[in-house]
């Protein structure tokens, strides 16, 4: 339903987005998560046709956004950054005034318009000037113009700021109900919401996509995927060739030194297989003459691995907090973790 | 068939849009309050100042001209509109400023631009809607100007007065529909009214600098006056090459405006 194809956008000499390239299939939920300026929205506004690609190709319901525009706006509803809403007239007025320009026909203008109202909830504010409503409202009123016309493809760019968390709530389930009729991708930098709402997640850092795959298979994936955190003294490019060799462990990641005890070095792997690799560290680190300070068990959180993906600096605030982060978000899917230095 | 009625429908979403954000607009009346005090004052002292027809008339009486009388009627509407339309450049500003300025400070140019309605659609709807404002401000002086033609004697020659009225509408639609153009190269008001503003006192002294230019050249310049077409106008000379004028300025600046839309969404850098 949605196809990006090598698409990159430059402001200037500031590239904005590079070689982005992704799917969502019809009736998807794609998250498109990332932190902020990593030019998410510059990809929302390239997909409805509001800014053109520098080079590359978007193709919204097999229509090129840019040389067949007209016919991809009659596909599309989008909630921009900021919800674009008419001060001065009531939640009701708008949305028919949105309904007309999105070339509804006459008859089916009241039906939807109701409908919106109640599925983004805004009843009691129908008869209320936008004006005077508070941010989440507008928000809420933002989705409700991006869904009045029914669709099938929507663009959400950040459908959750402002909102309270009972609302988040309210929206998120309200994106998940849109499912199946709607092709939906939303752009955010809110971890739990891509987890929570969408069936396939694509991370974007600093204009280039760093990973795709649905929160399934990154769970499926990284279940036995453990990590370690461990503290050794010793020789620190002895004790990562040690760890290295192992065949249970996937990967090891020097964290930093900041904090401990002289000659002593932090390292976080990821163990490779279902197996355990506890006790197998424990005594290659032994048998190669380094004293074992610290061995503990961790998985590495979609959090962390966010934080890992999208800056520079090795992540390495993330040991101490591991654990706890670990238990609190028990439900949060972990993700894959290929980084090494 | 089934397009030109989705565009139909799409420009008057937009002119019922349009005309709505100005009748619930403070700035608007503001707007109108203004031009129909100053427009009421400038009627009450053509009629009655020490001036004014009445007294020209009393002087002539005085002075046993009877046999020259003088077409008060012709030179009330002629004096009284030309003001009226000096009034207007300087007030059309004002209405056209908040065009496109306010689409793109309250983000809704993004969802107009990505609606499936064309630019030239949004402009045309946008500049049917400020006419109508501005046709709405002229209707309560229709009140005032009855009481002086009812009471003239003698009558008015009320092809000239509506003649002279569809000059002043033309006219302003010619600077609103400039003025919206520049209203779409900028997010601030403040500079789209300045800008507008002097755009009309270089439209208001195009004539006068024409005639210091000689040959063909000064003559074509002189043209482009919108004071001096619509002059024709309120003396009663209905001549096409002022209506296409007026309309040209429309359609141009119709043109432009939906030009810089599209330059402004799809400036590649």
């Amino acid at each position: 339903m949605i196809e990006v194809e090598q698409l990159s956008k430059a402001y200037g000499s500031t590239i904005a987005i590079s070689n982005v390239s992704f799917k969502v299939e019809p009736g998807e939920i794609l998250g498109f998560l990332g932190p902020n300026g990593a030019g998410k929205t510059t990809t929302m506004r390239i997909l409805a046709g509001y800014l053109p690609a520098t080079s590359g190709t978007a193709r919204i319901a097999d229509h090129e956004v840019h040389l067949n525009s007209m016919a991809v706006r009659q596909n599309i509803g989008y909630l921009p950054e900021t919800p674009p809403l008419y001060q001065d007239m009531t939640v009701e007025a708008f949305l028919y005034f949105v309904a007309r320009i999105k070339g509804l026909p006459i008859g089916d203008r009241a039906k939807q318009v109701t409908s919106a109202i109640e599925r983004c909830n805004l009843s009691e504010k129908r008869n209320v000037l936008i004006r005077k409503l508070s941010k989440g409202f507008r928000q809420r009123v933002g989705i409700a113009q991006a869904i009045v016309h029914d669709p099938p493809v929507i663009i959400l760019d950040e459908p959750t700021v402002g909102l309270d968390p009972k609302q988040i709530i309210d929206v998120r389930n309200l994106i998940k109900s849109l499912a199946g009729q709607h092709t939906i991708i939303l752009s955010t930098h809110i971890l739990p919401e891509v987890s929570m709402t969408c069936d396939r997640i694509t991370i974007i850092n600093r204009g280039h996509i760093v990973a795709t795959d649905t929160p399934d298979n990154l769970t499926a994936r990284l279940a036995g995927q453990l990590g370690y955190a461990i503290e050794i003294a010793g020789d620190q490019a002895q004790a990562r060739a040690v760890l290295t060799k192992l065949p249970q462990v996937e990967s090891v990641k020097s964290l930093s030194d900041e904090g401990i005890a002289k000659n002593h070095h932090r390292f976080q792997v990821i163990a490779a297989t279902d197996e355990d690799p506890g006790s197998a560290i424990a005594e290659a680190i032994v048998d190669a003459h380094l004293s074992l300070y610290e061995l503990s068990r961790n998985r590495v959180s979609l959090e962390d691995v966010f934080i890992d993906l999208t800056t520079e600096e090795p992540a390495m605030a993330a040991t101490p907090a591991l654990t706890s982060i670990t238990e609190t978000t028990a439900d949060t899917p972990p993700s894959l973790s290929d980084s090494d230095e | 068939m089934n397009s030109i009625v989705t565009v139909i429908s799409n420009i008057l979403a937009i002119y019922r849009r349009e005309l709505q954000s100005y009748f619930a607009s403070p700035l608007a009346y503001g707007i109108a309050t203004i031009f129909w005090l100053l427009a009421g004052f400038l009627l009450v002292i053509l009629v009655f100042g020490p001036q004014g027809i009445l007294a020209q008339s009393a002087f002539a009486d005085q002075a046993g001209l009877q046999s020259a009388p003088l077409d008060l009627p012709y030179e009330f509407t002629q004096f009284y509109l030309g003001l009226l339309g000096s009034l207007a450049m300087f007030i059309l500003p004002a209405l056209s400023m908040g065009l496109y300025t306010e689409e793109r400070k309250q983000g809704t140019l993004e969802l107009l631009a990505t609606s499936p309605i064309a630019n030239w659609a949004v402009a045309l709807g946008k500049l049917l809607g400020v006419v109508t404002f501005f046709l709405t401000m002229v209707l309560p002086l229709l009140v005032l100007e009855s009481l002086i033609v009812g009471a003239s004697d003698p009558p008015f020659d009320l092809q000239l007065l509506f003649l002279g009225h569809a000059g002043l509408i033309l006219l302003a639609a010619s600077v609103l529909s400039l003025g919206m153009f520049i209203s779409s190269l900028t997010e601030s008001t403040v500079l789209a009214a300045i800008l507008t503003f002097a755009l009309v006192l270089v439209l208001f002294v195009v004539e006068g600098v024409a005639d210091g230019i000689p040959g063909p050249i000064g003559e074509a310049i002189g043209h482009l006056s919108l004071l001096k077409h619509y002059n024709n106008f309120t003396q009663g000379v209905f001549d096409i090459s002022g209506l296409i004028l007026f309309l040209s300025y429309v359609v141009l600046g119709l043109f432009l405006t939906a030009q810089s839309i599209e330059a402004f969404r799809f400036q590649r850098s």
